[in-house]
């Protein structure tokens, strides 16, 4: 692969990114392979060098922010004549009905994530804390001389923290897991603006 | 390494190739190459930050019939190498002690 078609490859993956960020993206990336071959690289080695195009494209987008990405596609490309304006406004109930759907899908799946592992942590909590309340009757219990009640309690109280222990890994994971997917579903979205019109 | 601790070295690492004289892109790599592995698309980012941060400047200049972007330090980013160098020694002390008691354990 030669300079241009990197730099091209580069360029057709970031399209859809504020037209500045990826100028100045491209120069640094050329200045990089010129000074490459300068010291002595073939074009060839001083592209290979670099990455792949797929590669730079991938880390590019994760480091842009959605809201930045965001507010490019909304923008207009050129200034709009008055029937589309018109267009817009009678047509707004219907996409902004459709846009606002859309947002809170999205919001959906953050909060449906984010829900499971608060469940996770709730049941946890409560059985800690039941456990501890468990413990304490028990003793007291105990303490009065109902000893069968309080051998009871006490036993309860071993199931309860026992049970507590299991659930703190499974919150843990499901919280890791969570911050995963989280990351995962932002390069979903990411690459729902990027890169898929291919720059004529 | 803690991904958090490795951002911040590197800052420090990019601030102190351009420190004595003005630097490019292609030259800090190569510089920092027997102390750090460097790529392309972390400097950029690295510069941004810097840039972003007061802490380097850029100019356009022209080598060989094309443009090449140098980076100069400024007076915050020579104030950030001297900090890390106070939290250096600091850091220096806290090795020590966690040495000391492993020697212990021993």
């Amino acid at each position: 692969m030669n300079k241009r078609e990197f730099l091209q490859s580069v360029e057709n993956g970031l399209s859809g990114l504020p037209r500045e960020d990826i100028e100045q993206r491209l120069s640094f990336y050329g200045e990089m392979i010129d000074d490459r071959i300068e010291d002595g690289f073939s074009e060839e080695e001083a592209v290979a060098g670099i990455g792949t195009p797929a590669e730079i494209v991938a880390q590019i987008i994760e480091e842009t922010p959605l809201p930045r990405i965001i507010r490019e596609r909304v923008r207009p490309k050129r200034k709009l004549g008055a029937l589309e304006i018109i267009l817009l406004v009678l047509g707004s109930p219907v996409w902004i009905a459709i846009a606002a759907s859309l947002f809170a899908v999205v919001v959906l799946l953050y909060a449906v994530l984010w829900a499971l592992t608060i469940v996770l942590w709730a049941v946890f909590i409560s059985l800690i804390a039941g456990g501890i309340g468990a413990l304490a009757l028990g003793i007291l219990a105990l303490c009065r001389g109902e000893i069968p009640q309080g051998l009871a309690l006490l036993g309860c109280a071993l199931v309860l923290c026992g049970l507590s222990i299991f659930l703190f890994f499974a919150a843990k994971g499901a919280t890791k897991g969570a911050a995963i997917l989280v990351k995962k579903l932002a390069r979903g979205i990411k690459s729902l603006f990027v890169g898929k019109e291919r720059s004529a | 390494m803690d991904a958090q601790l490795k951002r911040g070295l590197l800052d420090i690492c990019v601030l102190a190739a351009i420190k004595d004289e003005d630097s490019y892109g292609y030259r800090i790599i190569k510089d920092l190459k027997p102390y750090v592995e460097l790529s392309e698309s972390t400097l950029y980012t690295i510069l941004k930050r810097l840039e972003g941060g007061g802490m380097l400047t850029v100019r356009s200049a022209e080598h060989d019939g094309r443009l090449r972007k140098y980076y100069h330090i400024t007076q915050a980013g020579v104030l950030r190498i001297e900090e890390f160098k106070e939290d250096w020694k600091e850091i220096e002390s806290i090795y020590q002690f966690v040495m000391r008691e492993e020697k212990q354990h021993e």
